[in-house]
């Protein structure tokens, strides 16, 4: 590793507890820095104010640097294996799969239990990624990004008409999950965490162990070969820990769209091309950036808050054209 | 294959028919005034064949039958008919000017740009007349294609894929608008426009009847003039300009023409998707043949499937309507999906 990236680590989680400590002081009554300090290290539950950081914003705070870290390494290894800058559980439609399957299930299956809610999101985002695939490489002039990238979008408007069809049969049991359904970190209970945590670390773990070799396959294909490097099941293996990490995202948050194609560049930008530096670093960035993208969302219109997931897309589009432009 | 050529003029104008483009246009009209036919008779107040032709004639069986017709059934089948003619015709241009077999209309932009400013409106100024609706979402369909088409377009042209990719990353930003609108709008209003923006066709009239209409009749001609450009640029830049086509004036045309479709559709029945990636290639399988015979059997194909949604969508869940917006996501995809993996060669489409 070079030695910008080991530098870069400690000023990058110095940047990610100036953003949870600030995420956690503002809302709609502003708790001093020092309070939040003192709240954390030594909680007092008569302390009104320890009270409302400790029970109502650290959790969501956690949520934040959980779900931003997922998706970010999620769309690094995306965008290492298809070698397209454009890749991202978003845009490649793993985010509307994953959703589907756990409003289905939901919806109509009656499925309450939150334990179950990260494997449904899982076999949703992997069923969707095959299909992706499936049509991409099999559509004339075979898996081009931008055949990837429409094949993406097409699913995704299919779904989401399936999601709306759903709705208007049958309203009553699909409203509850109208909010998530646009990517929210509020009222979020920590069942879905617990239950989320072990996809998340099994997917982390597993993408930092892929790292040099999704660092060979960025080299191209052949490349990659010649550096012995088995592809399929690279690809196999890299896109497990996708799934895993966009099943956990979208379990906590619901689709959050965007985030994973941001910080992957932004983290190349700092470390350079070697996935073994992007990964954490994608992380940390990831996690610093939803908090600060919540922050924004809670405080640009209070007292009403609008959907983060509405704002990463706000944010995230326009940084989509910018790469179409400058990159292809 | 058989091939019939039509001359005029001692050959200055001459038309090369296939003869099993022939045969299969000829089954989809007759197949289309089926479905039309089944339009007009089916729904709350059932109609028999013999009323609703009496009433078609002018000697309707009873005032409702009339009014059941003329007001509500008529307009809808016609303006389900039309619209679905210009996604399909959208799309087919699309395809062909940016080689690419999964464009649509509904995918890069248009659609998000006509919902956006009909949402804005809706929330922004809460007393507007639903009059201005169509002109709306007609002005927010050219507007966005627009912006796309000058952040795609470089020096040398701009190529295809960025105005698709750069219509995809616009059409996300622009739905993100118009969910963060839907979420601060008045709740009513809000959802009066969720209807519009599933793809209903139930709230039409005759205005959209006689939009739609003048819409083909000018750009119609327009359409089959240009598919002698389509068949050229299909072939790719480096053989269009070797043939003697201005391949950067031919696309800019083309795509405005195909988005101008599109808006025009869009403004008269809502966003509805897929039916501009699904029709030309039903069509495509149905015969193979030459540009222009593959426009015209694209369009009728789009009306068929769009006037099919509309029926199924009024009687399948009846007393509950079924957007046909969402009936053509819905039954669109796994067509489009099973022609792909159905046809592993490489095609030119």
């Amino acid at each position: 590793m070079t030695r910008t990236a080991l530098f870069s680590v400690p000023v990058l989680v110095g940047l990610l507890a100036l953003a949870f400590g600030w995420h956690i002081a503002v809302g709609a009554k502003f708790v001093p820095p020092a309070t939040v300090i003192e709240a954390l290290f030594s909680t007092d539950r008569t302390n009104f104010n320890h009270v409302v950081v400790t029970d109502l914003r650290l959790p969501r705070a956690v949520y934040a640097i959980v779900v931003g870290a997922a998706l970010a390494v999620a769309g690094a290894l995306m965008q290492g294996i298809t070698r397209n800058p454009l890749a991202e559980p978003g845009v490649l439609g793993l985010l509307a799969g994953a959703s589907f399957a756990v409003v289905m299930a939901v919806g109509y299956f009656r499925v309450v239990d939150a334990s179950y809610v990260p494997a449904l999101a899982a076999a949703g985002a992997a069923g969707t990624a095959a299909l992706v695939w499936a049509v991409a490489s099999v559509a004339p002039g075979g898996s081009t990004p931008l055949t990837l990238i429409l094949a993406g979008a097409a699913i995704t408007g299919l779904l989401g008409a399936l999601i709306a069809l759903t709705h208007l049969l049958d309203q009553e049991s699909f409203d509850t999950m109208r909010v998530w359904l646009t990517g929210t970190l509020a009222g979020r209970s920590s069942d879905a965490l617990k239950w989320s945590l072990p996809w998340l670390a099994g997917g982390l773990v597993l993408a930092l162990l892929m790292a040099p070799q999704v660092t060979a396959m960025a080299m191209g294909d052949e490349a990659a070969v010649g550096l012995g490097v088995d592809i399929a099941r690279v690809k196999a293996l890299a896109m497990t820990a996708v799934i895993a990490l966009t099943a956990g995202a979208v379990a906590i948050a619901g689709p959050m769209g965007f985030v994973g194609l941001v910080i992957p560049h932004v983290a190349r930008l700092v470390v350079g091309a070697d996935y073994r530096a992007i990964i954490p670093v994608s992380a940390l960035l990831g996690a610093t950036y939803l908090l600060i993208v919540d922050i924004a969302a809670r405080l640009v219109m209070a007292p009403t808050e609008i959907s983060t997931g509405i704002v990463t897309a706000l944010l995230g589009a326009p940084f989509f054209v910018w790469l179409v432009r400058a990159r292809l | 294959m058989s091939v019939v050529v039509l001359s005029a003029r001692g050959g200055q104008i001459s038309f090369r028919l296939h003869q099993r483009a022939v045969i299969a246009s000829t089954f989809l009209v007759a197949l289309l005034m089926a479905i039309g036919m089944a339009s007009l008779m089916s729904g709350s107040y059932p109609l028999s064949m013999a009323e609703v032709w009496a009433t078609l004639k002018g000697h309707p069986p009873a005032d409702t039958a009339a009014t059941v017709i003329w007001q509500f059934r008529f307009p809808r089948t016609l303006v389900s008919a039309m619209a679905g003619a210009l996604f399909g015709l959208s799309g087919a241009i699309l395809q062909y000017v940016t080689r690419n077999p999964l464009a649509d209309p509904s995918l890069v932009g248009v659609s998000q740009g006509a919902s956006l400013a009909v949402v804005a409106a809706i929330v922004v100024f809460p007393d507007i007349n639903l009059v201005w609706r169509p002109v709306l979402a007609f002005g927010g369909a050219l507007l966005v294609a627009a912006l796309i088409q000058s952040i795609a377009m470089q020096r040398t042209g701009g190529t295809t894929m960025r105005f698709i990719l750069t219509g995809i990353g616009i059409a996300a930003f622009v739905s993100a608008l118009t969910n963060a609108m839907l979420t601060y709008g008045d709740i009513d209003r809000a959802q009066s426009a969720l209807g519009w923006l599933a793809g209903s066709i139930h709230a039409v009239g005759w205005p959209e009847v006689v939009t739609l209409a003048l819409c083909l009749l000018t750009l119609g001609p327009v359409v089959v003039w240009s598919a002698r450009y389509l068949a050229v640029l299909r072939l790719g830049p480096d053989i269009s300009v070797g043939l003697g086509v201005p391949v950067r004036r031919a696309r800019i045309a083309m795509i405005t023409l195909s988005v101008g479709l599109a808006a025009f559709a869009v403004a008269a029945v809502g966003p509805l998707g897929f039916v501009g990636l699904v029709a030309p290639h039903l069509a495509l399988r149905l015969a193979c043949c030459g540009v222009g015979q593959h426009l015209l059997l694209t369009a009728l194909t789009g009306a068929i499937m769009v006037s099919l949604a509309d029926l199924v969508g009024r009687v399948a869940a009846a007393p509950v309507q079924i957007p046909a917006g969402i009936l053509t996501a819905i039954l669109g995809v796994p067509v489009f999906l099973a022609l792909i993996l159905k046809t592993q060669t490489s095609r030119q489409l």
